[in-house]
């Protein structure tokens, strides 16, 4: 367990991006509050994982899977969560579908050009 | 990489989340499908902490003690509260202290440091 510490915390400047992101125009932030928003959120990962650990240890399986992270939302009383997860777990399997499928498809154009090439 | 960035792509970097996720106890494998749904939920939780915290500031400057209160005030975030506690002016911590020493106050003066400062009896106190 070779972990720097600073490995286990999510860097400030993007945790930083997100809350401007997230509040109106002009918000300034103090330092302290955004280390603390990047604390909460490197301390909300492991909270998160523990629950749905827990859910995929009762079920006895051992991988974890997105929907495993959407059940732990109900244990932990993040109900509020459950929706947009729902939408985000959508979203992730069409691009990795997309994804799959174009790369598939760049792998038959490239062995159709080696072909017309290959005279 | 040249992913190209739509507004629906994570900020958050995946590989350090995931190394947090692998510091837990138990846990085993951590595949992609779950590792961008934990990251996502927590840029949501972090938005959505940021914008109730702001509420609570009524004002243009969001500070600690306002997200500090929140954590205080919600039971869902009482996994924070130990990192997140609120905080106290020096003097208000000396109150306490003293508050306390009084309290024990028959307990200290059996110890034989009570002759050895000026303060109240309250220094023989460990952190």
């Amino acid at each position: 367990m070779a972990e720097k510490l600073e490995d286990l915390n999510l860097p400030l400047t993007v945790v930083t991006r997100i809350v401007k992101e997230a509040l109106p125009s002009g918000v300034s932030i103090s330092k302290e509050a955004r280390t603390g928003l990047a604390k909460a959120a490197s301390v909300l990962v492991l909270y998160v994982t523990s629950a749905a650990t827990n859910i995929v240890k009762n079920k006895k399986r051992k991988a974890l899977t997105g929907q495993d992270v959407i059940d732990a939302m109900k244990d932990i009383e993040f109900d509020r969560f459950v929706e947009p997860l729902g939408e985000a777990l959508e979203h992730y399997k069409t691009m990795a579908s997309a994804r799959k499928s174009a790369s598939m498809k760049k792998k038959d154009e490239q062995e159709d050009a080696e072909i017309i090439e290959d005279d | 990489m040249a992913t190209p960035k739509s507004e629906k792509d994570l900020h958050l970097p995946l590989s350090r989340v995931k190394t947090i996720m692998k510091s837990s106890p138990d846990v085993e494998a951590v595949g992609p499908e779950p590792l961008y749904l934990v990251t996502k939920v927590t840029e949501l939780f972090v938005m959505d902490l940021a914008k109730r915290a702001h509420k609570n500031s009524n004002a243009n400057f969001l500070e600690y003690k306002h997200i500090a209160d929140i954590v205080q005030e919600d039971d869902t975030l009482d996994f924070l509260r130990e990192i997140m506690p609120r905080k106290i002016t020096v003097r208000q911590f000396k109150e306490m202290m003293a508050k306390k020493a009084a309290k024990n106050g028959d307990d200290s003066s059996e110890d034989s440091s009570e002759d050895s400062s000026e303060d109240s009896s309250s220094n023989n106190e460990q952190e």
